[in-house]
């Protein structure tokens, strides 16, 4: 409510309801924050290629109601500051009409009041650890109700694991990871035996790892930040002589393939792997073969909800019959997509039920898919919108 | 357990700041690309797995290259500076992020995965423990007794000790301090990018990985002085702290105990445990 | 107190003026760039430059601190994160009414000031070095970053806060309250470094030691202006809290805090206008540029400043300044020569005290070193009135002497009282409150400092120096005005103290101690490498002050013949123990001290 309010306000002492609205020939501008410097790096050339396939394989098709599509990236440096400027420039020097991207919960965080005020549909395509809600943000990607069921499951079901251990790096998504691990595993009758963090940037687990070896846990799950200190946990595990089940929430298919027999045998959760077997997910596989060739990054579950994204947008576009902000944001809440990952629609509180997929990492970093759950709901996420 | 925990994190920090400290204590300069050169030892590292060569061989190459670089660095970086200490701070850190977005130039942003140098576990008094952090026990025992060695036992490390106590004096005795100081920092960052290559197996490799450790290694050198036997009580006190801390308090407060602790001992006795 | 001399050559006083006229110059246009930015920037570039002229706020208090007093900080990103943290939780946790926004805008100041108490607290102390107020200001982000992320709801950990609601302005109103503080501030800033309670940071950033000589508690102004500074700071946090809507814990770190000094340096350190320019320019320039070029930009700024620290380590801004001298004429030299002005005899302290009491009483003084005792059984009484010289051969332990007579922290044995007060424990400007002065053997003065900037220096600790303007009249003590026409420093007053010579800088410390009207002066060798003309002049001023004035002195010196000549007294030291404390001719015609030159001394 405090927010509505205060957006209402925003806009009103703004003094400009955006918009003028563009001829019909001018190109749809879709903005593109996301971290080419910074923690994201790594994950950002993959999610800019998606935007690329997908924006080139629209304007084949004749655009979005005949106009056709362009693409503005910005650098948002992986955090609050790199983003103020990267919506500053898309919103206000570029005018985008809409945007669409993967980014750090803080970068979003700081684009949200630009957004607001700018008066720009905001699809944000990176998981996260739930519950922002704003009239102009439509989620695609999954929250920790949709992803951490599946491992727990497992563990419980077929480990037979009563006791748990959460490790987590200290960031709100690792513990909004945790936090919800910890309620759904108690939840189902299991007991949480220790939930230990380590700031972002530490790399030194002995402690929490000796903790977990004196703790008589059965079965561990993790939740740290991307990249290094996702994979100095998992070397210093292994080091240690670790060998519970364990399911990792932070690793994705590409770094199992890198870190090869060191993650072998973990458990990951994720709403896309390659491995997929559909004909949305092959011929979006073949198409991004063909285009980058030896530039491809692989897809993976960031970048797909990323191509998705620009879909569902054109989707809401073509419903709304134009490009004024608050008929595609009606639109947004009904329209439905189906690609790589199945059948998406943004129709839960700005956010998507979505099929998610249990996979084991295998000695050679393949990603083995050992169950799949069909339309996983997001849970409440914004009761208010 | 505790106490191998303990045992082995001080070894690491040891293993981290014996560079810094090396530096430090002859030069009076702090080097703030310290990181850097972790970085650049580890990403020897990465280069030797990618030749396919045995992963060992990135130890000395990892020292060539950083002594190598860090020649040139004295050279052209440091020499103008050592009458500005806190303006070599400033350089050494502006050094630190040029070679960090180099790095990420030529390798990328992605994290990178080295071979391990031992993997596995053995029975230490009935506890299974990690072969590497042993390992790396051994290898911070080596580095002190080497640098004991160095300064006791070579001609440059006495005109090394000289150069610490009484520069003046030094050069008044005919001693080429330009040279002593030049070697210093050779040695220095030959060994921190040595350093880089001991951590690959227990961090990952990525442009920034050596940040993380130039805080801690940098507030340990303040609190040793420019002792090696005091670095070495420093990283066992500060390093245990830490262990503890982390084990029973939290490891998050474990994370800021060797910064916190240092600052704190080092308003209480300036001179830290230089003295003891 | 004497009349200021209105006619002052006017021609002399023409520079500050025209200095005075380019800031209000500048200032009114900067101001009317912020009134009327609004209207013909575009949304993009308003959004940007306020946040920018927000850093810029930042840079003035890092290069205050930096620049100017030498503290290299890497902290006021902490104290900024912690005004900004303050009042974003305020207003996302209890609510955004007038009320709570001026609350969270008084928490947004309060609470970086007691902050910075406290840093101030842990970083200066007597005996602190630069090095460890650096190490200091880089543990500080850390840690503060730390609570952020273990904040969870309360700080919005990594995610930092949003969605709150703050001062209701709009992006125009923003722009041009942040344009206010920065203008205001700037020029604030301006105003003080100019006047003479500025000029209290350059000394300190030049020679602290001779600061606390002249008997200014320089750990105490520096834990204020920390104090002061994580207050702007805070402010600037407040400001940039309201104005993005969000704050995250990067806006508090420790990588922001170095950016800032960045900033600084590539501006122009010790110029105010420069830093405020090179982080307006260099955050405007990234945001228009590093999308393009993420990588390839940080790498130019890293390489660009490791350039500008080794080969032009004041900035863009020294550039600026070296051109506008050039073409502007002289700005240097002679320029603002205050009127010298006596203060009257009736004004000074407390006369002396009777002549039956001592005011130095040394009584069983042993000092050492370890396992070496480099003093030992020293008794010593002086009155007022006497000019004690110590004389001994070199390593007799003269100089530690004078050192345990002016530090009471010196660890010695036995006791040492100045009228009657035990020493014990005292640091030096409490020492020097207690009217001891001390002249060190290497001339220590202020070389970035005027020769009238000297000399109010010294007078610091006494008159409350001018915040707001630089006076246009020297008060000093009669005897000091003396030696300064006698030695014709009177007429170099506007001179830099870096372009005198040897002679006259140790004249001008000499003068600086009589400024601080002491009762006893401690003299480490005053005519070490003077000329004939010069040392007799010292002499003259020496005797002139003790037997005419009733101050004491004690001259530790090796020119016996200048001793004989003005000498009251002569105490002899060998070997750390005293041999010999007795009159001129006594001492001059012993046995004993014939024996300790001709046997033991070099000199």
């Amino acid at each position: 409510m405090k927010l509505i309010k205060s957006l209402a306000m925003a806009t009103a002492l703004v003094g400009i309801a955006t918009t003028a609205f563009a001829q019909d020939s001018d190109p749809i501008k879709i903005g593109v924050p996301v971290g080419l410097s910074g923690a994201n790096s790594v994950v950002a050339p993959s999610v800019v290629q998606a935007a690329e396939l997908a924006v080139e394989e629209i304007n084949e098709e004749g655009g979005i109601l005949g106009r056709t599509v362009t693409l503005e990236i910005a650098d948002d440096q992986s955090g609050a500051a790199g983003a103020q400027k990267a919506f500053d420039s898309l919103v206000y020097q570029h005018e985008v009409d809409v945007i669409i991207s993967m980014e750090t919960s803080a970068a979003r965080n700081a684009g949200l009041p630009i957004v607001s005020r700018g008066g720009v549909p905001y699809i944000y395509t990176s998981f996260y650890e739930g519950r922002s809600c704003n009239p102009y943000l439509f989620v695609n990607a999954w929250v920790p109700e949709q992803q951490v069921p599946p491992v727990v499951d497992q563990f419980m079901e077929k480990d037979g694991a009563k006791k748990f251990f959460l490790i987590g790096s200290d960031y709100a998504f690792g513990r909004g990871m945790l936090e919800f691990a910890r309620k759904y595993i108690e939840d189902n009758g299991g007991e949480v035996v220790g939930e230990e963090y380590l700031p972002m940037d530490g790399s030194d687990w002995t402690a929490i790892i000796s903790n977990l070896k004196s703790s008589g846990a059965d079965a561990l799950v993790t939740s740290t930040a991307g990249g290094a200190p996702n994979v100095t946990l998992t070397k210093q595990l292994r080091g240690a002589g670790v060998d519970l089940p364990y399911g990792n929430l932070a690793v994705d298919e590409g770094t199992a393939k890198t870190m090869g027999a060191d993650a072998a045998g973990i458990y990951i959760s994720a709403s896309y792997v390659t491995g997929i077997d559909s004909d949305e997910n092959k011929a979006f596989l073949k198409a991004m073969d063909d285009k980058f060739g030896e530039d491809l990054r692989t897809p993976n579950d960031l970048s797909v909800p990323q191509y998705e994204g620009v879909y569902l947008y054109k989707a809401a576009v073509e419903k709304a019959g134009s490009t004024d902000p608050d008929a595609v944001l009606a639109a947004l809440a009904e329209v439905s997509f189906t690609g790589p990952r199945g059948a998406i629609s943004m129709n839960k509180q700005h956010h998507a039920p979505l099929n998610m997929y249990l996979g084991q990492v295998q000695e050679d970093g393949s990603v083995t898919v050992v169950n799949t759950f069909q339309n996983v709901d997001p849970g409440e996420q914004c009761p208010n919108l | 357990m505790l106490i191998l925990d303990i045992l082995t994190t001080a070894a690491v920090l040891f293993i981290v700041s014996a560079g810094l400290l090396a530096i430090f204590g002859v030069l009076k300069i702090i080097n703030f690309a310290h990181g850097a050169w972790l970085t650049i030892g580890a990403y020897c590292a990465v280069i030797v797995a990618g030749l396919g060569l045995n992963p060992w061989l990135a130890l000395p190459l990892a020292f060539l290259v950083g002594g190598a670089l860090g020649g040139v660095t004295e050279h052209f970086i440091v020499r103008p500076l050592y009458q500005r200490p806190l303006d070599a701070i400033l350089a050494t850190w502006g050094l630190g992020i040029v070679v960090g977005q180099l790095i990420t130039l030529w390798f990328g942003r992605d994290v990178q995965f080295t071979p391990g140098l031992l993997s596995g576990t053995v029975d230490v008094f009935g506890i299974s423990y990690s072969l590497y952090r042993l390992f790396a026990l051994g290898a911070a025992v080596v580095i002190g007794l080497g640098f004991a060695f160095l300064l006791e036992g070579t001609r440059l490390g006495l005109t090394a000790q000289a150069v610490i106590m009484n520069e003046t004096l030094a050069k008044g005795l005919g001693i080429d301090t330009g040279k002593v100081r030049l070697a210093t920092f050779v040695i220095g960052t030959g060994l921190t990018a040595l350093a880089g290559v001991l951590l690959t197996p227990l961090t990952s490799v990525d442009p920034t990985m050596g940040v993380a450790w130039l805080i801690g290694a940098f507030m340990l050198v303040m609190v040793a002085g420019s002792s090696f036997g005091a670095l070495a009580v420093a990283c066992l006190v500060f390093g245990g702290a830490q262990v503890i801390v982390s084990t029973f308090v939290s490891p998050i407060l474990g994370g800021i105990t060797v910064a916190v602790l240092c600052a704190l001992v080092l308003r209480i006795s300036p001179k830290g445990f230089a003295r003891a | 107190m004497p009349d200021a001399n209105t006619l002052a050559a006017p021609a002399l006083r023409r520079p500050r003026i025209i200095r005075s006229y380019l800031l209000i110059a500048l200032a009114v246009t900067a101001l009317v760039l912020v009134v009327f930015g609004p209207s013909f920037l575009d949304r993009f570039s308003l959004n940007v430059l306020t946040r920018s002229m927000i850093y810029a706020l930042l840079a003035i208090t890092v290069d205050l601190l930096w620049g100017y007093t030498g503290i290299l900080t890497f902290g006021q990103a902490a104290f900024f994160g912690v005004g900004a943290y303050a009042s974003a939780m305020v207003l996302s946790h209890v609510g955004g009414s007038p009320a709570l926004i001026a609350l969270s805008f008084a928490l947004a100041i309060l609470v970086p000031v007691v902050l910075g108490l406290l840093v101030g607290w842990l970083s200066f102390y007597h005996g602190s070095t630069p090095l460890y107020a650096t190490v200091v200001s880089l543990v500080v982000p850390i840690v503060i970053t730390q609570i952020v992320y273990s904040g969870g709801t309360w700080t919005g950990s990594s995610s930092g806060l949003v969605g709150y609601w703050g001062l209701p302005l709009g992006l125009a109103g923003f722009f041009r309250l942040s344009g206010l503080c920065l203008v205001v501030a700037a020029v604030a800033a301006c105003i003080f470094v100019r006047s003479d309670a500025g000029k209290v940071l350059i000394a300190i950033r030049d020679n602290d030691t001779r600061c606390a000589y002249l008997g200014l508690n320089t750990q105490k102004i520096r834990i204020l202006l920390t104090a002061v500074l994580a207050g702007v700071a805070g402010l600037a946090g407040f400001l940039f809290a309201n104005a993005s809507g969000v704050v995250a814990p990067e806006n508090t770190g420790f990588v922001f805090g170095t950016e800032l000094v960045v900033w600084t340096a590539l501006g122009g350190r010790g110029t105010i206008i420069g830093p405020v320019l090179g982080t307006i320019g260099i955050d405007f320039l990234s945001a228009n540029l590093s999308g393009r070029l993420p990588f390839l930009y940080q790498l130019l700024i890293g390489s660009l400043f490791v350039l500008m620290i080794i080969f032009l380590p004041n900035g863009l801004a020294a550039i600026a300044t070296a051109a506008f001298s050039r073409f502007g004429g002289r700005s240097g030299d002679a320029l603002d020569n205050p009127k010298l002005v006596a203060l009257d005899d009736a004004e000074r302290q407390s006369a002396p005290i009777g002549a039956g009491d001592p005011l130095l009483k040394i009584e069983g003084l042993k000092k050492a070193y370890g396992s070496q005792i480099v003093l030992q059984g020293i008794d010593v009484e002086i009155r007022a009135g006497e000019l004690v010289s110590l004389v001994g051969p070199n390593g007799a332990g003269k100089t530690t002497l004078m050192r345990c007579l002016s530090d009471g922290r010196e660890d010695i044995d036995g006791r040492i009282s100045v009228s009657g007060a035990d020493i014990s424990g005292l640091v030096p400007n409490r020492i020097v409150g207690l009217g001891v002065g001390r002249k060190f053997q290497v001339a220590s003065v202020f070389d970035s400092l005027t020769v009238a900037e000297c000399l109010r220096m010294a007078r610091a600790s006494l008159d409350r120096p001018n915040w707001f303007a630089q006076s246009r009249e020297l008060a000093l003590p009669a005897p000091a005005v003396e030696i300064l026409t006698l030695t014709g420093l009177s007429g170099l007053l506007g001179q830099k103290v870096s372009l005198l010579s040897h002679g006259q800088k140790q004249a001008l410390e000499l003068a600086m101690v009589v400024a601080l009207e002491p009762r006893l002066i401690l003299l480490d060798e005053p005519t070490a490498g003077l000329t004939k003309t010069e040392r007799t002049t010292i002499g003259t001023v020496l005797q002139r002050l003790t037997g005419d004035l009733g101050l004491a002195a004690i001259l530790v010196e090796h020119d016996l013949e200048f001793v004989r000549d003005i000498s009251s007294r002569i105490v002899v030291l060998h070997q750390g123990k005293l041999v010999l404390d007795g009159s001129v001719d006594e001492v001059v015609n012993s046995q004993t001290v014939k024996e300790i030159y001709s046997g033991g001394g070099h000199d």
